[in-house]
């Protein structure tokens, strides 16, 4: 169908994370890491001395990637690459902004909730109605 | 109450008198009621209240999971509890994602749909959130287990069958997350594994976030249309 974003049906797909150690560590406990052929896992540790182009790097891979359909982030690390998040627009992998150990979970700056919120702007609604 | 709140604090101001006299207006104008915009409106803010709502719980299941793994590297030493421990060998995830497409209200809304696979279990783990999901289901996805209906109407044998597989799925997965806590030595805090457990009911909480997100998303496209 014209215009309609293809998403696979996958058996097996995987959880992608980005977060800080603790978080990691949580999740791999969990059983979601992954390391494939070429040493490449499915998740990066991000601590004090992890770049900026270092987290770019892993979120334009972990979303380009057919084997991963979610892709977890913690939100303060989000922040530093919001442009690419709140740019990012495909159904799959699905981006998931999570709260970390010092930073809570803040819908205002959850890429998917600012993208629904200007529907209850009042300045939409006028506009809409004219 | 106080989660209906949050939304209506996090949405910001609701159209005011004045627009909405312009909202009554146009109804009047059109002279038809906007019953369908109001369903859907509805099944978007539905999807947004839930959403916040999971995404509460999850806090409450990260904080309790990272609270145990300090608890565990407290009494195991802060050596002995590091991401470095974990082997970089090829492995495979044990615990997956299925997704399907379900359609949106349209054809040309993509409206994927997640289930949980834990531990490699062949396991559907629809969402207490999602019920509606259900009625979804195409046939294509991977059913668990091998329980059949006996021709002959023997229940008993059927009912051996289910809790031997139960059983044995139980073991299954027991083996699993020791071999995923193995990696930190073979005697382990106990707080290690409620960790683990916390951790656990964070990925069902984020697949059922991810569902949700999706629903939002269709609606969302819905109303702006």
């Amino acid at each position: 169908m014209a215009g309609r974003a293809n998403i696979p049906t996958n058996s097996s797909a995987l959880i992608a994370i980005i977060a800080d150690e603790d978080t990691v560590t949580g999740f791999l406990l969990a059983g979601v890491g992954n390391v494939d052929l070429r040493k490449k896992t499915n998740y990066l540790i991000v601590d004090n001395k992890t770049t900026v182009k270092q987290i770019e790097d892993a979120f334009k891979e972990f979303t380009t990637r057919e084997d991963i359909a979610i892709v977890l982030i913690s939100q303060y690390v989000a922040n530093m690459i919001r442009f690419l998040v709140d740019g990012y627009n495909k159904p799959v992998p699905a981006i998931l902004e999570i709260p970390s150990k010092d930073h809570p979970y803040d819908p205002a700056h959850d890429s998917v909730l600012s993208r629904v919120k200007y529907l209850f702007s009042a300045e939409s609604v006028a506009s809409d109605r004219r | 109450m106080a989660a209906a709140t949050e939304e209506l604090q996090f949405l910001g101001s609701i159209p005011g008198p004045e627009s909405a006299g312009e909202v009554d207006g146009a109804v009047a104008e059109e002279g038809r009621p906007r019953g369908g915009d109001d369903e859907e409106i509805l099944r978007f803010m539905d999807s947004v209240d839930g959403y916040l709502l999971l995404m509460n719980s999850l806090s409450s299941a990260l904080r309790q999971g990272w609270l145990d793994l300090a608890s565990a590297r407290h009494s195991m030493g802060p050596s002995r509890v590091l991401s470095t421990l974990f082997d970089h060998k090829e492995q495979s995830a044990a615990t997956k994602l299925q997704v399907v497409d379900h359609d949106g209200l349209k054809p040309s809304e993509p409206k994927p749909h997640f289930a949980l696979s834990k531990w490699s279990l062949q396991e559907e783990c629809y969402s207490t959130y999602d019920v509606s999901e259900r009625a979804f289901t195409e046939p294509k996805m991977r059913h668990r287990g091998s329980v059949t209906t006996p021709e002959n109407g023997n229940h008993e044998s059927a009912n051996t069958t289910a809790s031997s597989t139960g059983a044995d799925a139980s073991n299954h997965v027991q083996r699993a997350r020791s071999k995923a806590l193995s990696v930190f030595g073979g005697l382990v805090s106990p707080k290690l594994r409620t960790a683990q457990l916390s951790f656990e009911t964070a990925l069902d909480l984020i697949v059922e976030l991810a569902n949700s997100r999706s629903n939002m998303l269709a609606s969302f496209s819905q109303l702006k249309e």
